[in-house]
């Protein structure tokens, strides 16, 4: 059943998600730092309200994953803001979380090496959204 | 021409965790030719900068290294040239002219080339998993590197400060 972008629901079935993949589980080895996902606001597509997703990733696990304030996500280790719709491609596999980086689609902010790093559990993650069957605002 | 100025992470350090160690009293310099650098230019000066700033090898090869590096994200349509001058570093938004070496491929092998991992005599090593890869993709002409054969130790240098492992 789908569930509504970036709810709590969304939140749960993403932590499952990744929680669920062996390849996350071994390329997120020694990963020991939290995520911030800021959402940034669209009321034309029916998204009014910025959101914050916040991941606390460690080793491999998915510990805990919520949805609050953009504020929130903003304090994480690292941080990578995009509006509503860059994220609803990047979810819907339009768009390459990567080459998103690259392009300056999706802006990152926290350690570079680090992330690059973890480059290959970061694309896992990503596939992990495109999994979960999603209940778009601007598609009602 | 934009200054970039260095930040020391905060993130890790104020959950108890060993921050990336940044080297402040570093002389290597990088700076960007362009106002507005392009994404992909602050990526790979601010990657690079963090690399030279943290451990001392890459810094000796970074005061070491004379080369213009091309770098071209086929899958993008972007591209930076890298102007090494014995420790400062130039971005330049897209390909400029008189360029070493030039590299050409897609996003993921970007990012793959930046995780070889560095073996003995400081040479990238190409028989793990990553390193399997980016042989496979030159092999196939995937990834093309202009220039390569009479600057082979000039791409292994860059290669070095360019890796994050």
């Amino acid at each position: 059943m789908a569930v509504k972008a970036f709810s709590n629901e969304w939140a749960k079935a993403f932590k499952d998600e990744v929680n669920r993949s062996s390849v996350y589980k071994s390329a997120g080895k020694g990963w020991k730092w939290t995520v911030g996902l800021v959402v940034e606001a669209e009321p034309d597509k029916h998204f009014t309200e910025a959101k914050g997703i916040v991941m606390d990733l460690f080793d491999g696990e998915a510990r805990d994953i919520k949805v609050g304030a953009a504020s929130d996500a903003q304090k994480c280790d690292f941080v990578i803001t995009a509006p509503y719709t860059r994220w609803k491609e990047v979810a819907t596999s339009q768009l390459d979380a990567t080459k998103g980086m690259l392009q300056g689609k999706l802006k990152l902010k926290g350690d570079l090496p680090t992330i690059v790093r973890y480059t290959k559990a970061s694309q896992e993650m990503t596939l992990c959204t495109t999994r979960i069957p999603v209940e778009w605002p601007d598609e009602k | 021409m934009a200054r970039r100025k260095v930040k020391a992470k905060q993130g890790a350090a104020s959950r108890g965790e060993s921050p990336p160690k940044l080297d402040v009293d570093s002389r290597a310099e990088v700076l960007y030719a362009d106002d507005e650098p392009s994404a992909f230019a602050s990526m790979l000066g601010g990657l690079i900068e963090a690399n030279v700033r943290s451990h001392s090898e890459k810094e000796r090869d970074f005061e070491s290294l004379k080369a213009r590096v091309g770098i071209w994200v086929t899958d993008i349509d972007e591209g930076v040239t890298l102007e090494f001058s014995r420790g400062k570093l130039i971005v330049h938004n897209g390909l400029k002219p008189r360029r070493t070496l030039t590299i050409r491929t897609d996003a993921d092998t970007v990012m793959s080339l930046s995780n070889l991992k560095i073996g003995l005599l400081g040479l990238p090593v190409y028989y793990d998993e990553v390193g399997r890869g980016v042989a496979l993709k030159l092999l196939t002409g995937k990834l093309k590197i202009e220039g390569l054969l009479p600057n082979v130790t000039t791409l292994n240098t860059v290669t070095r400060i360019f890796s994050v492992q």
